[in-house]
């Protein structure tokens, strides 16, 4: 008898526990202020643009919590239903999200309008180093031949395409605010270009243009934007584990081209981009792929242009750029 | 002169809520031979465990050698042959000899461990009990018969005074019984080892022990086998014709 | 697909670290798990892993990081282990039970604060695992202290570990502290998969505790020379494993991992052998 009462008041106090941190956790999913339209969206580039556009007319909802890498999340129950409780969802690209088609096939919802940011943009194969094999082909298992990058976002100009599809969404689902939107989204896609501008002019003039990243291949849009060589040591997910001979191989480029600085990403451990800077006498570098951002920096209110801010500098000190 | 090798007074013993051991009380001298029978589920094993330290005492006291057994810390002097100990583990990686060396483990101290001169007693050991030949075989390998030779060599090693033996027999075929019998009478001739055997075979132990001790849940009787084949309480609980058929051997 | 001739590989101080930590960690993993193996707490190291992410993640919501979270996973672990003891005494159940229930109190532990938290500044998972490439030197020397006190511990122990090994009934009538002896067993055993999970990551952990053990098991012909096997391979699946990946261009602790498996099948078949050789 004694045993039983013990365990029924231990689980009810569990489930206490659970349903309180569960409330806590809701109120911690930050939207901004306001009731009208609400959007469930996947990453944080998206999430910031989509506060842009919406501004107080509006609730965005960021669906992989701060702090968390992407490659790896997967939905759980209740964020299937904060998706059905949503007018959009709105998500980066196939290759990113490759779960979101799965998820929204298993929605009943009406009135729910999905949408794919990355619609339209044109996706360039992850080469990493050239002739690499993938370590995370089981994600692209239906996908034979090649494997896409899915960081569109960090090349500018695709960052311009996304807040259009995001608008055009947004309008259509309340085009009552038309106007109000479409001019966020302008103020928008400018503050995109003059950031483009930047960097444009503060990588002209480096004394490299090699960018060494001990990460996984994040950069790729950007590289190939503003002409730089990138080299990374993981393939295109963030799951792969870089192999002995790969590192090896990096540190004897690095040692060669006589760069003093190597990138490591933001959030994952900085271990192996500290062990290659370590075997070479270089200084390692955070460069941010504004995949998703730190709780702190959440709760700061930090955007994507502060992000890519910081990156500028980075890369203007890894490569030697001159100040413009 | 006799010296107590275990005095128990009025033991109880209790898995949960039932009464397994009521009230033993038994003084086993130094010399004794002893058969502990009774039917199953009477105690025996428990009463052997209590003894040990292996089951807690829910009333009563034991001493051993004159000390009680909670703070009994010379088991060089008691040896203890476990009832089936079957190698659960055929894989079990120890040799005959690592296995009967174990049993030195319990006359040394804190770190035990097991010195060059320690093998003269485990050789001597091993070759009393026929096992010699048997010495790098793995116990997994042997056979039941051979197993239960190498776990009593573990139990001898350090020569003790008391020997406690738990339905030993229970798996061996009659030959094999028979040497076993012979092998610990010789023990408690010519060394005056105590022994504590408990069994099924009330007949045959009959035939070795001095003493017998007839447990269920409580001492129904504690004497030698002739006033046991004499007595008319064992006729009442047994009926005479059991009686008679148990004693007939003798 | 040999981009790096053998000799050179050894130039690389990650490389040397990583030779030098993952045979230490190596050899005190396979001396431990032939104990955990015998008494069926092979997946011990599973178990206690999912535990350390629990602590971690209790580390985490109170930021602390890197070495400071070692301050709650340490003491979290190391009472987990001994809770898994208990468990297997007070709740009549075998090793391999205790160890799924405190296993799955872990990791839900830690999914549960993890999400309480709304977020992180890190990453939880690649903070908490390490991976052989990246060994610092200041963990070459957590990786030395731990193998001179594991190895010292069972050397003070090994007669005591036998003998409850083989039967706790007969080590404590043999006058050994049976409890204690089992706590130790647990302590370094969790002690060793905490420091070595930041050091090599859980893969190679749980696999180091189990297959070196397990092959060992079916060739030696006494428990002495079990435990020297067990050690002989760990190391040589390390440093060969190294090589093997540097080689065919494969990530490292998967090639340890395989390499560990082709031993215990080679251990399998010699065995297999034996047999047919003494039958004819």
């Amino acid at each position: 008898m004694k045993v039983w009462i013990k365990c029924s008041v231990i689980c009810a106090l569990l489930v206490f526990i659970v349903s309180g941190c569960a409330r806590q956790d809701e109120k911690n999913k930050r939207n901004t202020a306001g009731s009208g339209l609400r959007i469930v969206i996947t990453l944080f580039p998206l999430y910031d643009f989509s506060r842009a556009i919406i501004g107080d007319k509006g609730t965005v909802v960021m669906l992989v919590p701060p702090g968390m890498e992407p490659h790896s999340f997967e939905p759980r129950p209740d964020d299937v239903a904060r998706i059905s409780k949503s007018s959009l969802f709105i998500y980066t690209n196939r290759y990113m999200e490759p779960w979101a088609d799965r998820i929204v096939k298993g929605i009943a919802s009406p009135q729910l309008v999905v949408v794919n940011a990355g619609e339209g943009l044109t996706y360039l194969e992850s080469t990493g180093n050239a002739h690499e094999k993938h370590d995370h082909a089981e994600e692209h298992k239906h996908r034979q031949s090649a494997v896409y990058d899915p960081h569109v976002w960090l090349d500018f100009g695709n960052a311009v395409k996304m807040v259009a599809n995001i608008t055009q969404a947004i309008t259509a689902a309340d085009p009552g605010n038309r106007q109000y939107y479409e001019n966020n989204a302008a103020a928008l896609k400018k503050r995109l270009e003059d950031m483009d501008k930047r960097y444009s002019k503060g990588l002209a003039d480096c004394s490299s243009r090699l960018v060494m990243h001990g990460g996984h291949y994040a950069f790729g849009y950007m590289a190939h934007r503003y002409k730089l060589d990138y080299r990374s040591l993981s393939g295109v997910s963030s799951e792969s584990e870089p192999s002995a001979a790969k590192m090896a191989k990096m540190v004897r480029q690095i040692k060669a081209s006589g760069v003093r600085y190597l990138f490591a990403e933001e959030m994952l451990s900085p271990r192996i981009s500290e062990t290659i800077a370590a075997e070479t006498g270089a200084s390692v570098l955070r460069l941010h792929g504004a995949h998703n951002i730190a709780v702190d920096e959440y709760n700061k209110g930090t955007t994507f242009f502060d992000l890519m801010d910081v990156n500028l500098k980075m890369l203007q000190k890894g490569l030697g750029c001159s100040e413009k | 002169m006799q010296r107590e090798v275990i005095r128990a007074e009025n033991l109880s013993c209790s898995y949960t809520n039932s009464m397994v051991l009521d009230r033993i009380s038994v003084v086993v001298d130094a010399g004794d031979y002893v058969g502990v029978v009774g039917p199953n589920g009477s105690g025996k094993s428990t009463f052997i465990k209590a003894l040990l330290g292996l089951c807690s005492l829910s009333g009563g006291s034991i001493s051993l050698f004159g000390t009680p057994q909670a703070s009994f810390r010379q088991w060089e002097r008691v040896g203890y042959l476990p009832q089936s100990l079957a190698m659960q583990n055929a894989l079990f990686p120890a040799t005959v000899a690592e296995t009967v060396a174990l049993g030195l483990l319990s006359g040394k101290r804190f770190p035990r461990k097991i010195l060059s001169q320690d093998r003269y007693k485990v050789e001597q050991t091993l070759a009393l009990l026929g096992v010699d030949a048997l010495r790098n075989k793995l116990i997994g390998e042997l056979s039941g018969g051979q197993q239960q030779r190498v776990f009593l060599a573990r139990a001898l090693v350090n020569d003790p005074e008391l020997l406690i033996l738990d339905e030993p027999t229970a798996a061996l075929d009659p030959e094999t019984r028979e040497r076993f019998y012979g092998l610990i009478g010789d023990l408690n001739r010519t060394r005056g080892t105590t022994l504590l055997l408990v069994t099924h075979d009330t007949g045959v132990i009959g035939g070795y022990a001095s003493k017998m001790l007839y447990l269920d849940k409580s001492v129904l009787f504690y004497g030698s086998f002739d006033q046991f084949c004499h007595s008319s309480e064992m006729s009442a609980l047994f009926g005479s014709p059991s009686q008679h058929i148990i004693c007939h051997r003798h | 697909m040999q981009e790096v001739p053998l000799m050179e590989i050894f130039v690389y101080g990650f490389v040397q670290r990583a030779m030098l930590a993952g045979s230490l960690i190596s050899v005190l993993c396979s001396v431990l798990g032939v104990f955990l193996v015998l008494r069926r707490m092979s997946l011990i190291g599973d178990g206690l892993a999912h535990v350390t992410f629990g602590s971690a993640a209790m580390a985490l919501a109170m930021k602390l990081y890197s070495a400071s979270s070692l301050l709650i996973s340490i003491p979290v672990v190391l009472l987990s282990s001994l809770g898994i003891l208990k468990l297997m005494e007070k709740g009549r159940l075998s090793g391999d039970a205790a160890i799924g229930i405190v296993s799955a109190a872990g990791i839900a532990a830690g999914i549960i604060l993890a999400s309480i938290g709304g977020g992180y500044n890190v990453d939880l998972l690649s903070y908490l695992f390490g991976n052989i490439l990246s060994i610092t030197f200041e963990e070459v020397c957590i990786a030395v202290v731990l193998f001179v006190v594991v190895m010292v511990m069972m050397l003070l122990f090994y007669n005591d570990l036998v003998a409850v090994t083989l039967s706790e009934e007969l080590a404590k009538v043999s006058g050994v502290p049976t409890r204690l002896i089992s706590s130790v067993l647990v302590c370094l055993t969790a002690l060793s998969v905490v420091l070595a999970m930041k050091l090599v990551g859980i893969m190679l952990i749980t696999a180091l505790l189990v297959i070196p053990a397990a092959s060992a098991l079916q060739v030696a012909r006494s428990f002495k020379i079990c435990v020297l096997l067990a050690g002989l391979q760990g190391v040589v699946s390390v440093l060969a494993g190294i090589v093997i990946s540097f080689q065919f261009n494969l990530p490292t602790s998967a090639s340890v991992v395989v390499l560990n498996l082709v031993l215990f099948m080679v251990a399998c078949l010699v065995r297999r052998l034996r047999v047919t050789g003494s039958n004819s």
